[in-house]
């Protein structure tokens, strides 16, 4: 036991005092031991990368190494006065819109039926809703290339069928790679706007076919405008991913379908215009996050009132 | 006279309801079928109707080299990339959901952000810095890439079973006399644990199928499974890819099996 006697002698100078007041913080944060390795690891591998990318997009461009030094706004310049550039920026965007409806219009009535559904098998149903997301992106294209390819199942059958002599285009273009951009992010629309109709009270529906209103005239009035919140969620998602979709565009438009994603790719591996193709990706990133923005200002006064 | 014309065009328009819903999961599933019943298929060229069932692309892919080192090298580099992402995912979705005071939702979407990042515009910031920093193409770039696209998948499984998890218990734990290390290791491990093993699970399959990134970061004459898959179906069109496909997907199947066993698919939310 310390005596009032040996406390005073043993009164800490101002060096260990500090240390005395590190122990005290440390053992009433020490939590943050447990998020500290995470931190370091994301400031690392996500932050400073990000950062640097957006430094090499202003960089100077040179022909002998990957950038020269100084900097300049020209690579934005360039890209936003080039009509070939905007072209495949403004065709990427009206592909990602179109993916998006297309995923919609198949989802929402996926949604619906496994909300309402009572089959005993609707856990499995959920599975087959979430295997595309489960099985590896080369083995899921290869699928679709066994399916879709020029001499693939579907124009085998077609030709030997006699219906089309040259077989149909079903890959390599616009539609193979909508398709499988399609399968893939069908989940991510699908699972916002099942949870958005689960909550939605039953009991709802039954009071308006029971005030008169139709089947179709209940979900057209009652069910999609209260889901309204899901589906807004679920076309942020598709549109997002699939204009900054790259794997599939590779595998099912083999860089015959040029898009913006694949184009950035191209331009920073194969071209090595790092300063560019960065200032590119940052200006597809944009112009994504830019019809977002007007996307949930247009939707937002359809869903006043809803939570 | 009206009712039945009623009740007519309701099951018409039912019947188009459920055709239309069975079609649309037909086409979730086809490219996965189309896979698997052409591994089995005995012809040289995929043709409808099948030629009859052969094993014949599995002896195939396990007597390819190429294919069976990039299996290794990928079972090898998911195990190292879900070990990594399980330990820095659980203590971080630890501390944010059971610690974090107001930093709590920029933490929670700093952590989600490599899933909510296009996953090729995070390789290429990857091979950027690994490029300015000397350690372009090596194993070690390849392993940050996988932990970094894996580590929200743990981070949020093992969030979502905290939010249901009973401080009380813990509170019994140590009021009992239990230290806290001894509380950690008796009662909250073994509560959070379904969720640890599904997110480390879950990490493990994404990691087996990453494409964009080990593509751009990966060194020369390394392949993950994917990319010595990818090299094939560019240059052949023969089965094996489909069998060794189909290996994968069976390999996923056994995960997700796993992971629906043990805390059941719907409680990950994303």
């Amino acid at each position: 036991m310390a005596t009032p006697n040996q406390v005073a002698w043993q009164r800490p100078t101002i060096g260990s005092h500090a240390g005395h007041r590190a122990r005290a913080w440390l053992r009433a944060n020490a939590a943050l031991l447990l998020v500290s390795p995470t931190l370091i690891f994301l400031s690392c591998f996500l932050v400073v990368p990000y950062v640097n990318m957006l430094v090499m997009s202003f960089r100077n461009p040179s022909t002998t190494s990957v950038f020269a030094p100084g900097y300049t706004i020209g690579n934005y310049t360039k890209a936003l006065t080039d009509p070939f550039y905007l072209g495949v920026l403004a065709k990427t965007i009206a592909f990602g819109a179109v993916t998006t409806l297309v995923c919609m219009l198949i989802g929402y009535p996926v949604a619906y039926h496994l909300a309402r559904t009572r089959a005993r098998f609707k856990g499995l149903l959920y599975v087959c809703i979430l295997s595309p997301l489960l099985v590896g992106v080369v083995v899921r294209c290869y699928g679709w290339i066994i399916l879709l390819a020029n001499n693939g199942l579907i124009n085998n059958t077609v030709k030997q069928m006699g219906l089309a002599p040259h077989g149909l285009p079903l890959m390599y273009n616009a539609f193979g790679v909508g398709v499988g951009l399609v399968h893939v992010f069908l989940p991510f629309m699908i699972l916002p706007i099942l949870s958005a109709i689960q909550s939605i009270d039953p009991a709802l529906e039954e009071a308006a076919r029971s005030l008169g209103a139709s089947r179709i005239g209940t979900i057209l009035r009652v069910v999609i405008p209260l889901s309204l919140p899901g589906i807004q969620a679920g076309s942020i998602l598709v549109f997002v991913l699939t204009i900054s979709a790259y794997v599939i565009p590779v595998l099912l438009g083999a860089l015959k379908f040029k898009i913006m994603a694949t184009l950035v790719i191209q331009l920073l591996i194969d071209a090595f215009l790092w300063p560019f193709g960065a200032a590119l990706a940052f200006i597809l990133s944009a112009s994504g996050a830019a019809v977002v923005y007007l996307f949930i200002r247009v939707t937002g006064p359809l869903m006043k009132g809803l939570a | 006279m009206a009712m039945p014309a009623d009740k007519l065009r309701a099951r018409v328009t039912r019947t188009m309801f459920l055709g239309f819903v069975i079609a649309a999961y037909c086409f979730l599933l086809l490219p996965l079928v189309i896979v698997v019943l052409a591994s089995f298929n005995a012809g040289e060229l995929l043709t409808f109707p099948p030629q009859g069932f052969s094993l014949r692309w599995y002896s195939h892919f396990f007597n390819s080299a190429p294919f069976i080192t990039s299996l290794y090298f990928s079972l090898r580099l998911s195990a190292v990339a879900m070990v990594v992402s399980t330990l820095l995912g659980t203590a971080a979705a630890l501390y944010v959901v059971r610690f974090a005071g107001k930093w709590r939702d920029v933490l929670r979407l700093l952590i989600v952000a490599p899933l909510l990042l296009p996953e090729v515009l995070s390789a290429v910031a990857l091979l950027f810095f690994f490029y300015s920093i000397g350690l372009r193409k090596t194993v070690g770039a390849l392993v940050v890439g996988h932990v970094l696209i894996t580590l929200p998948f743990v981070f949020l499984a093992v969030s979502s079973v905290l939010y249901n998890f009973d401080v009380s218990l813990e509170e019994a734990a140590r009021s009992l006399g239990a230290n806290k290390f001894r509380t950690f290791r008796r009662i909250t491990l073994p509560i959070i644990k379904p969720g640890v093993i599904s997110g480390g699970l879950l990490a493990f399959i994404v990691s087996f199928d990453l494409f964009a990134v080990s593509l751009l970061l990966k060194g020369i004459g390394v392949a993950t499974l994917p990319i010595q898959l990818f090299d094939y179906v560019t240059w052949d069109f023969d089965p094996t890819a489909a069998a060794v496909s189909t290996v994968s997907i069976a390999m996923t199947l056994i995960m997700v099996l796993l992971i629906e066993k043990l805390v059941g698919l719907r409680s990950l939310r994303f």
